[in-house]
């Protein structure tokens, strides 16, 4: 497995690094409208688009987190408003029972969101990414955990 | 042909199961050993560790490491095969993946000192052993990133009938392929896509002996995992319980994978479905703990603790 730098060797100070799974239909159009409606939110969240929630397998979310990821976040259309039906429904219920296994294997589930933004909630999804880059710095970086 | 091949089966931490269904191959014993050049197998011949050190590097042809890594004294054998062996194989789960060792990972190792030695409910004043056993490594990390391995041959244990297509194979010289489907894909359960409206403990019920087992609420790991078993459980009426660990291409997440599809065949509700699974990392992970992305961080933590 390939490990990102990590920042903190670095003199920089060290800024959470976020991915951010976002279903194309709703929350990166909500991510879009974040940003052309000026609302202000951390700069620490790299976007990955993808076409549904239901397309996320619990291995994304853990290789971001073993790659050094310090957060990762998921953000999909509400639930009953899916493109798909119930692409989210489906992530939901991986995220709840992968939630648990991050949690017996020792890592701070505060470090995993997932969350609903619909296209029309710019303000909802940067709260989102606040909130998550919030909790991050409070953990530290991953990689101190085991270094 | 008329050259014997040259082999070496050793065995680090594990069960013997694998070299037992070695063994099952039975009357087919009869084809394979006269064939064989046997050079190192603790268990069966009397050559000393000595032997082994004592050949050339890469004067054997196939070897065979069953087991994980758990002592220093495995990895050192483990190093040792494979200066010695021209094809060296990762024999079994445990060797490809941790397997079943490598649920000790789940633990810090004082957890486990104390399991087994200080806290032992069998023993009195019990003291972890320093004399005359090999020291113990502070944390499962999975055979490959000692060693490479040219061949995985997972399973818990390999069946018979692989071991018997793997050697016969590899003795003749010729290349091992290896069919890349799942469990899934040998299984003769109908499947209709239908989702699931609760999740089902193997004990619940009477499952229809017909219909996909995931279909109708129990937990199956056969779409994560290696069919190299031809679907053996599945077929008689057990859930797969993912042995063979995943499927190539041969590191990926077993565990992630299997809890995509659970989440796919049932999405319910978050405290629902949390209530159902009871302890999901050694339900999806059971085989595949040490190589798989949570194993790998926990590893990591263990060795920044030692250091
Ligand atoms: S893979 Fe299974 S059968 Fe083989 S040694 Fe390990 S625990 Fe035993
Ligand atoms: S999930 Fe299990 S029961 Fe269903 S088809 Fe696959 S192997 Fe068979
Ligand atoms: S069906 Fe699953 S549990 Fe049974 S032998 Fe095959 S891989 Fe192992
Ligand atoms: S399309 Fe947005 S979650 Fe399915």
């Amino acid at each position: 497995m390939t490990m990102a730098k990590t920042q903190t060797d670095s003199e920089h100070e060290w800024t959470p690094r976020i991915v951010a799974y976002c279903c194309n239909w709703c929350s990166y159009a909500g991510a879009d409208l974040a940003g052309t409606s000026r609302i202000q939110y951390p700069p620490n969240a790299r976007i990955v688009r993808v076409n549904c929630t239901g397309r996320i397998s619990p291995e994304f979310i853990l290789a971001a987190l073993d790659m050094g990821a310090d957060g990762v976040l998921v953000s999909g259309c509400h639930p009953g408003d899916c493109h798909y039906t119930s692409g989210n429904l489906k992530l939901r219920a991986r995220w709840a029972i992968m939630e648990k296994a991050i949690e017996q294997a020792g890592i701070d589930t505060r470090r995993i969101r997932l969350q609903w933004a619909s296209a029309s909630e710019g303000q909802v999804f940067a709260d989102g990414v606040a909130k998550l880059v919030e909790q991050v710095k409070e953990l530290g970086p991953i990689q101190e955990e085991w270094k | 042909m008329t050259d014997k091949v040259s082999v070496a089966l050793m065995q680090g931490s594990s069960c013997w199961g694998c070299f037992q269904s070695l063994i099952d191959i039975h009357l087919r014993l009869a084809e394979v050993l006269p064939m064989l050049d046997i050079k190192f197998w603790a268990a069966v011949a009397d050559f000393k560790h000595e032997h082994l050190e004592g050949y050339p590097d890469k004067s054997i042809d196939v070897g065979l490491y069953e087991g994980a890594a758990r002592t220093e004294e495995d990895i050192h054998h483990l190093k040792l095969m494979r200066e010695k062996c021209k094809t060296l194989i990762s024999f079994g789960s445990c060797s490809c993946f941790g397997g079943i060792p490598g649920l000790a990972n789940f633990s810090d190792i004082e957890e486990c000192y104390d399991v087994k030695f200080r806290s032992n409910k069998t023993v009195k004043d019990g003291k972890v052993p320093t004399e005359n056993v090999p020291p113990i490594a502070p944390v499962i990390k999975p055979n490959n990133q000692y060693v490479d391995f040219d061949v995985y041959l997972p399973g818990c244990p390999p069946t018979s009938d692989l071991i018997f297509k793997a050697l016969t194979t590899l003795i003749k010289g010729d290349e091992l392929v290896l069919d890349p489907h799942t469990v899934c894909h040998y299984c003769n359960r109908d499947k209709q896509e239908t989702p699931i409206p609760e999740i089902l403990r193997p004990f619940d019920g009477n499952a229809d002996p017909d219909r996909c087992l995931l279909e109708q609420g129990y937990i199956c790991m056969g779409s994560a995992t290696w069919g190299l078993c031809e679907g053996q459980c599945v077929n008689k009426g057990a859930t797969c319980r993912g042995c063979f660990g995943p499927p190539p291409p041969i590191m990926q997440d077993q565990g992630a994978n299997g809890i995509g599809m659970l989440g796919s065949y049932a999405p319910l509700e978050p405290e629902v479905i949390q209530d159902a699974v009871r302890d999901p990392l050694g339900l999806f992970w059971r085989f595949s703990y040490a190589t798989s992305h949570l194993g790998s961080m926990r590893i990591r933590r263990e060795e920044a603790k030692n250091q």
